[in-house]
């Protein structure tokens, strides 16, 4: 059994390696900008460094290697992996297309025929099966070490709130890129950290869940990659409507694309909470 | 199921990673060669054609990780434990199936490499490998899903002399068909192929193939634990 100043320990360790990890583009951003090379290799190492932080934090603390949730358990938990497809799939529709309708625009969804959506669901069901794998970088760190330290010492609630927090200032040196290259200016930014900071959370709270049902990492790594590709096929389904060029929403339907993750972590956050009510205490 | 992982990491590691290096090997290639090819459409085709040499060494590669399970004491003494012989199918397509994984992210990562290298030395690569490399990915998928049954039905040896029987017989067939037309199959495979195969259709039939390699590959899986039992009767040793 683990003491807490052990979990406390080995969670500091862990949190210290990926914070330096996330420092590590701004220490080379001029490497980045000069050269392609530098720059992929930087951020090849970037997105790895959850899962090199879980290696190196278990080989420091001589933790060993034991419920790294590496294994699929695919077989009696098919639904959870279909739910990892669909789920963020439907969210990230959720996020943009009701403002669309709302504001009576619904011709700039004609992109969203029969025939081009089931070929969105088909290449995304292709790609998940074959090219989420890369995205084990990021979930073997967070829910395969971090979700698992930060629970004992936080409960559920607070593995959300700030798992979902330092997960979403991880990317922190993407979302100031823009910044940095001088392409976007700082209220933008912030904007765009600030959207990242309502969102996380929800998607932290249903891998966490996923992670927890399957004794797995690999739904997660579905759903996030689900997550990062539904992003481009929705814009592409909408890039076929006819969209004029200078049209633009209310600022006030901004506010409709976080309500979809607003739901998904209230929901699941209830869901974890009724499930460990389930679970007997052991004294 | 952690056991068997174990096993079939044991014996199979070297192949695991040589997935690895097979992704590099479009990469080593390319480089080795850089003065030949002079222009930008030059460099895609040569490209395309190392990708293409990369996926048919994997290919053999995966199809090695088969070899040496198809012994009688083997399968009596797998049938007996808890997993069962379905348990050591499972995870003998698994690991066929990250081992295409692995190959296939090794072999994306190296080109994104090589074009950011390209880029910096002043070239300009036209096209990602990507349009390529999937649909050849689930081609693979596809060939694996064929090739796991006999291998445990006949054993590896006589299973591949089986699967090369059934499949030039495959051939034949279908090229008598087309060769002779009988009940019009030439004009029927043409029509559906046309219909199918359209500019506004092209991405749907890619989804739908790519589906069916997985299904495929599911239902081999299915076959397999059908006929392993059988195929352990008949082995030779």
């Amino acid at each position: 059994m683990t003491t807490k100043k052990e979990n406390i320990k080995r969670l500091g360790i862990y949190l210290l390696i990926v914070a330096a990890s996330s420092a590590m583009p701004f220490v080379y951003f001029k490497l980045m900008n000069a050269s392609q090379t530098g720059f992929f290799i930087v951020a090849e190492l970037f997105c790895a460094a959850p899962a090199l932080a879980n290696l190196i934090t278990r080989k420091l603390t001589k933790e060993g290697f034991r419920n790294m949730k590496l294994h699929l358990h695919l077989t009696e938990n098919i639904r959870y992996y279909l739910l990892a497809f669909a789920l963020p799939l439907l969210c990230t529709a959720l996020m943009y297309i009701p403002a669309i309708i709302i504001c009576d625009h619904s011709e700039w969804l004609s992109g969203f025929t029969l025939n081009n959506v089931v070929t969105a669901v088909l290449m995304l069901a292709a790609q998940g099966a074959v090219m989420s794998a890369g995205l084990i970088g990021e979930e073997l760190g967070w829910r395969g070490y971090m979700n698992q330290k930060l629970e004992p010492l936080v409960g559920i609630i607070g593995t959300v709130l700030i798992g979902g927090a330092v997960w979403s200032l991880w990317h922190l040196p993407s979302d100031m890129q823009g910044y940095l290259a001088g392409r976007e200016t700082l209220s933008e930014t912030m904007k765009s950290v600030g959207g990242r900071l309502l969102i996380m959370p929800g998607y932290a709270a249903f891998y966490l869940w996923l992670t927890k049902k399957t004794d797995s990492v690999w739904p997660a790594v579905l759903a996030h990659a689900m997550g990062n590709a539904s992003q481009s096929a929705i814009a592409e389904l909408l890039g076929m409507g006819n969209i004029p060029e200078a049209a633009s929403l209310p600022s006030w339907t901004d506010v409709l694309e976080y309500v979809p993750m607003i739901i998904i972590a209230m929901f699941f956050v209830v869901l974890l909470l009724r499930e460990k009510k389930k679970i007997p205490q052991t004294a | 199921m952690t056991g068997l992982v174990y096993k079939e990491w044991k014996h199979n590691r070297f192949f695991i990673l040589l997935m690895i290096a097979c992704g590099l090997l479009p990469f080593i290639m390319i480089l080795y060669n850089r003065d030949i090819v002079t222009n930008t459409d030059e460099m895609y085709n040569f490209r395309i054609i190392c990708t293409v040499i990369a996926f048919l060494a994997a290919g053999g590669i995966q199809t090695m990780v088969l070899m040496g399970d198809d012994r009688k004491i083997w399968g009596y003494w797998i049938t007996a434990t808890p997993e069962g012989y379905r348990g050591f199918i499972r995870v003998k397509y698994e690991m066929v199936f990250a081992m295409i994984v692995l190959f296939i992210t090794s072999l994306q990562t190296f080109d994104r490499l090589f074009c950011a290298a390209a880029a910096d030395k002043g070239w300009e690569l036209t096209g990602s490998i990507s349009s390529v490399a999937v649909p050849l990915a689930f081609l693979q998928i596809i060939l694996r899903a064929t090739d796991i049954p006999f291998a445990l039905r006949y054993g590896n040896k006589k299973g591949g002399i089986t699967k090369l029987i059934y499949s030039i017989a495959f051939v034949i067939i279908i090229s008598v068909l087309i060769l002779t037309n009988a009940g019009n199959f030439s004009v029927i495979l043409y029509e559906s192929g046309e219909k199918l195969f359209t500019e506004d259709n092209i991405s749907l039939a890619l989804g739908i193939v790519c589906m069916i390699a997985l299904t495929a590959y599911y239902l081999s899986y299915r076959i397999s634990c059908r006929v392993y039992l059988k195929g352990v009767e008949q082995y030779d040793h």
